[in-house]
């Protein structure tokens, strides 16, 4: 087909492509992982119809909590509507609203959110949402130097802060993809992101352990539309953070060059494929390594940074 | 600042290869367990091998297939045979076996070792970023990460505190070292080379012989004790 | 004259397999033969490298400058040897360990001198490397024979440290290599001869990185400042003989090591980049020698620090590069191996005698040892630079040479230094061997006659040294000279 989408169309199906395939991704990796261990698993669709369960349930708020409370989720939700305009999520070319921000404006608007929703756990006064809400600011701080190196280690390799250009950079040779830079980088990036979805070796993605939960911890409190907000949320992260993975690093392809009707719809559904993979890769992680005891999590983003660094020194001082 | 070139296919691979060579070195500042740190000991001689011979497959320089051979040889099974036979004998009393000791380590914990050890590994690249290398075999960034491993080594035989541990870093530095070699000197008559391995092996047995006396008078692996000379 | 060279390579390891199956007296009796005969053979060699250089089965080659350290290493291999008879008779051990023992002492003895003896002769510079990093790991094994845990302590200090600066060495090489193969072809073997002939054409950066490595990693097993730690503990805790033989020698035959190195960089790089690099290691070594002799217990470990004085005092005269201060530094070579041989020596009968290693035990040698005090009381001034000794002739060369040279500074601070030195080690002298004995003292008398005939070889030697060297050896140190002031 040759029908030309016009531009804002596209635009608008960046953002339907991840809201949509948000939960979708998720279900995958749950039913994924249940099938590793043994069992049956929940149905792919699951997480749909958890968001439409609870949508029609009723909203409490704890007594003492203020305006904060409620807006938060509507706020944090969003935030993660936005971060898609900035990344290449359906196309190669950059889409005009993609130049509102780069790398490191999608970080601080991931960052915004995060932080949202974490004031807004502080605000309950219940102990497990607070617990989880100081360590995720912990945490995050201690992984945020891993991705500034990262975003350094892109921006040495194009020149830009842009994602496209350094989707475009790797696209180009063979050689792009095998230089260490690049497989550091990206490896980096990796355990961040195991680390900001809450998955194994971090935190164990389902379940209440009190004792070793972090991300998790923080919605304890909210329930109804807005629980349902946080939840769709988090996925949506999730497939934000894998889909920069992706679309940027790891396999830039699949991507539609022009604007016919035909490419962007495969484009539609490349996307979630690719992140279908990557989430049974993280499903076999989960299903091989043991959480790591809370102390150890600076261990771990150490290794991140270790990672990190040494991208940007055999890029800058070693010519690779 | 320009975009960079991309180095091609067989510089990034060796590249690749001798970037996993320096974190098997970092990752032996997590190893705890000392049968652990000589397997992780064996992948890095591994890794050197396989290097040797994407170096010689590209650079047609049949000599380092025999030099592979030879480091699988010694390196990956005869010394950590050694290392390991020494490990599993048993203490005086009927003491458990030394292998599942856990290495003594320093004041500092694991992170801020790996942020020291990440400095020094700088200092390498800077040093080696410096040097003038035309000709060589393999890339030169794999120079760069030779050196972090020789300084990187240095800093894991600092930390450590048992005499098992130190001698896996002695020899992991001479695998950085071999890694230099791999780039400034790929064609060195083999049978240097050779002669340099077998002398390794001897260094192997006379170390095994001065820990096993080690083991037999302070009945453990740690040097928290050797501090009686002094000035 | 090959047969000469090929005989002295040959003599220590035919020694070494044969004394492991001997039993403790006979083992003596050819480790003595041994000894004396390669001390002979080194000496053969004198005539023979005087007009061209010996070069034998492709790798090894025999110059003026190799025969200085084979003489050196041989002197001391014969003394020792003998000395070792009295040494192991007068410690009294008896039945199967005593045995097992004597026998890994003599056969560990042979093996450490032959590789001692087969560095001078290699003539590339990775086998080279390869001699030193063999006699590391003998050496080890003799510091760890006597079994306390000071002697585990030194030997697993010794060996760890060692085999870290040889791998740095050995980086030293591998970069050499790389600037010899830009000019000499990839698969040339390191050899000396070649790479001296084209050492003009080495690229700068390559050759400068090289010398400061070899230094640097060679130099651990020097004894240069600042990685010298492992010398006070390896040389006192190891068995005596095998402590003369570490001093005088193996430190001798590293810093030959380093002359080679030095030899190349200079013909690639001129003479003042070298010279900077040795300056600054021997006056820090020289420094921190003289500082800690002046508060010494033990006297083997004072002794060890003097090694890293002189050991200091050889870098600096290399470091001045007059012809004169070249032949003071291969005379010290020399006289310091006789010397330190001798007064190890001597303190080893002071261990059989009063059975301690701590100054403060050992009062009024003179009195109670007729022979062996004397000798040692001669075998300190000799250390100490004193007249009519072969270490004044030298170290007065060395000055010489280093005036010569303009370098009044460097001169001025090694004849302090050396002055200091000389302050620290005769205190020691004065309180074992002058004041009177007070204790309840042992008897008058030696504890052995063959641990005195070497001593008193080494001081004659020493004499001969100072006061008239024989012509064919001014001949050779010239031309060892030559060859160390402008390539081949």
């Amino acid at each position: 087909m040759s029908i030309l989408l016009p531009i804002p169309v596209v635009q608008l199906l960046q953002l339907v492509t991840i809201a949509g395939a948000a939960p979708g991704v998720s279900g995958v990796i749950a039913r994924a992982e249940a099938r590793l261990q043994g069992r049956r698993g929940p149905r792919v669709l699951q997480p749909y119809y958890d968001l439409a369960k609870l949508f029609r349930k009723e909203a409490l708020a704890p007594e003492g909590a203020s305006w904060v409370f409620l807006a938060a989720p509507v706020a944090a939700a969003t935030c993660y509507l936005t971060v898609p305009l900035l990344i290449p999520v359906l196309t190669t070319y950059p889409l005009p609203l993609g130049y509102m921000g780069d790398i490191l404006g999608g970080g601080f608007i991931l960052a915004l959110a995060s932080f949202l929703v974490a004031v807004a756990a502080l605000e309950t006064g219940s102990p497990y949402a607070q617990l989880g809400a100081s360590r995720a600011k912990t945490f995050a701080a201690i992984t945020e130097p891993v991705v500034l190196f990262v975003v350094f280690t892109v921006a040495l390799l194009t020149g830009t802060d842009l994602p496209y250009a350094l989707a475009a950079t790797v696209r180009s040779s063979a050689g792009q993809i095998i230089r260490p830079a690049h497989v550091l980088a990206a490896a980096a990036l990796f355990m961040v992101i195991l680390s900001e979805t809450a998955r194994i070796p971090v935190e164990t993605h389902t379940g209440t352990n009190e004792f070793g939960m972090i991300e998790e911890a923080r919605p304890f409190e909210h329930s109804g539309p807005y629980f349902a907000l946080l939840r769709w949320g988090s996925a949506a992260k999730q497939l934000i953070l894998y889909t920069i993975l992706i679309n940027v690093f790891v396999a830039p392809w699949g991507l539609a060059a022009t604007r016919q009707a035909g490419a962007v719809l495969v484009a539609m559904i490349a996307l979630p494929a690719k992140a279908c993979v990557l989430g049974a890769v993280v499903a076999v992680i989960d299903s091989s390594f043991a959480k790591l005891r809370l102390f150890k999590i600076t261990e771990f983003a150490s290794a991140a940074f270790l990672l990190a660094v040494l991208g940007v020194f055999t890029l800058y001082l070693g010519g690779g | 600042m320009l975009p960079v070139q991309a180095p091609g296919v067989y510089a990034g691979g060796a590249n690749v290869i001798a970037v996993l060579i320096l974190l098997v070195e970092f990752g032996m500042f997590r190893q705890a367990l000392l049968r652990d740190q000589v397997r992780l000991y064996a992948s890095q001689s591994a890794l050197i091998a396989v290097l040797a011979v994407l170096v010689g497959a590209v650079r047609h320089l049949p000599e380092l297939y025999v030099l592979a051979a030879a480091t699988v040889a010694l390196k990956v099974v005869a010394i950590p045979l050694v290392l390991r036979r020494l490990l599993r004998e048993t203490g005086p009393a009927g003491a458990p076996a030394a292998g599942a000791d856990i290495a003594g380590s320093g004041g500092l914990g694991l992170a801020s070792t790996v942020l020291i050890a990440i400095v020094v590994a700088a200092f390498g690249f800077f040093a080696a970023g410096a040097l003038p290398i035309s000709r060589s075999a393999a890339p030169v960034t794999a120079l760069s990460v030779s050196l972090s491993v020789v300084l990187v080594a240095f800093v894991l035989m600092i930390q450590r505190q048992d005499v098992a541990s130190q001698a896996i870093g002695l020899f992991s530095l001479e695998n950085g070292i071999s890694l230099a070699a791999l780039v400034v000197a790929a064609s060195l008559p083999l049978i240097l080379e050779v002669a340099l391995l077998f002398d390794l092996l001897l260094a192997v047995v006379v170390f095994g012989l001065l820990i096993r006396m080690h083991i037999g008078r302070a009945e453990s692996l740690s040097t928290a004790d050797l501090t009686s000379l002094r000035g | 004259m090959d047969v000469v060279a090929v005989v002295l390579l040959i003599v220590p390891a035919a020694a070494a397999i044969t004394t492991f199956w001997l039993p403790a007296r006979a083992a003596g009796a050819v480790t003595a033969t041994a000894g004396i005969a390669s001390f002979a053979l080194a000496i053969a060699l004198i005539p023979a490298v005087s007009r061209r250089d010996l070069a034998l089965l492709g790798f090894v080659r025999i110059d003026a400058l190799s025969v200085v350290f084979l003489l050196a290493t041989g002197f001391v291999y014969a003394c020792a040897a003998v000395y070792s008879i009295g040494y192991l008779q007068s410690a009294g051990a008896q039945g199967a360990a005593g045995q097992r023992y004597a026998r890994r002492f003599w056969a560990g003895l042979n093996l450490f001198a032959w590789s001692m003896l087969a560095a001078p002769a290699m003539g590339n510079l990775a086998l080279l490397w390869i001699a030193i990093e063999v006699t590391t790991i003998v050496s080890a094994l003799l510091v760890a024979l006597e079994g306390t845990d000071g002697a585990a302590e030194a030997a697993w200090k010794y060996v760890l440290l060692a085999s870290a600066g040889l791998a740095i060495a050995l980086l030293g090489t591998i970069f050499a290599y790389y600037a010899g193969a830009h000019v000499l072809g990839p698969s040339y073997n390191l050899a000396f001869g070649p790479l001296l002939r084209v050492a003009g054409h080495l690229p700068p950066t390559a050759a400068r990185l090289a010398f400061v490595l070899a230094v640097l990693g060679f130099g651990t097993k020097v004894g240069l400042f600042p990685v010298h730690t492992w010398l006070p503990d390896a040389h006192s805790e190891a068995p005596t003989p095998v402590s003369a033989l570490l001093s005088g020698s193996l430190l001798a035959v590293s810093f030959y090591a380093i002359l080679r190195y030095y030899q190349i960089t200079a013909a690639a790089l001129g003479p003042r980049f070298p010279r900077d690099v040795l300056l600054v290691f021997g006056v820090a070594s020289l420094l921190l020698a003289a500082l800690y002799l002046l508060d010494q217990q033990d006297y083997k470990r004072l002794l060890a620090y003097s090694s890293v004085e002189h050991m200091g005092i050889l870098a600096i005269g290399v470091s001045f590069g007059a012809p004169v201060a070249l032949a003071g530094v291969l005379l010290h070579v020399l006289a310091h191996a006789a010397a330190k041989g001798n007064a190890f020596m001597g303190a080893g009968v002071l261990v059989r005698k009063f059975g301690s290693k701590r100054v403060s035990s050992v009062t009024g040698g003179l009195d109670l040892l007729p022979w062996s005090g004397p000798l040692f009381l001669a075998a300190v001034l000799a250390l100490s630079a004193m007249p009519p000794f072969g270490i004044f002739r030298s170290e007065f060369e060395i000055v010489t040479g280093g005036l010569a040279a303009s370098r009044n500074a460097a001169a001025a601070v090694l004849v302090v230094l050396v002055t200091v030195a000389f302050l620290g080690m005769s205190l020691a002298a004065n309180r074992m061997l002058l004041t009177p004995r007070r204790d309840p003292a042992p008897a008058r008398g030696e504890p052995s006659v063959w641990m005195v005939v070497p001593v008193a070889a080494g001081v004659v030697v020493l004499l001969v040294l100072g006061l008239h060297p024989p012509g064919e050896l001014t001949g050779l140190l010239d031309r060892a000279v030559a060859a160390l002031r402008e390539p081949a």
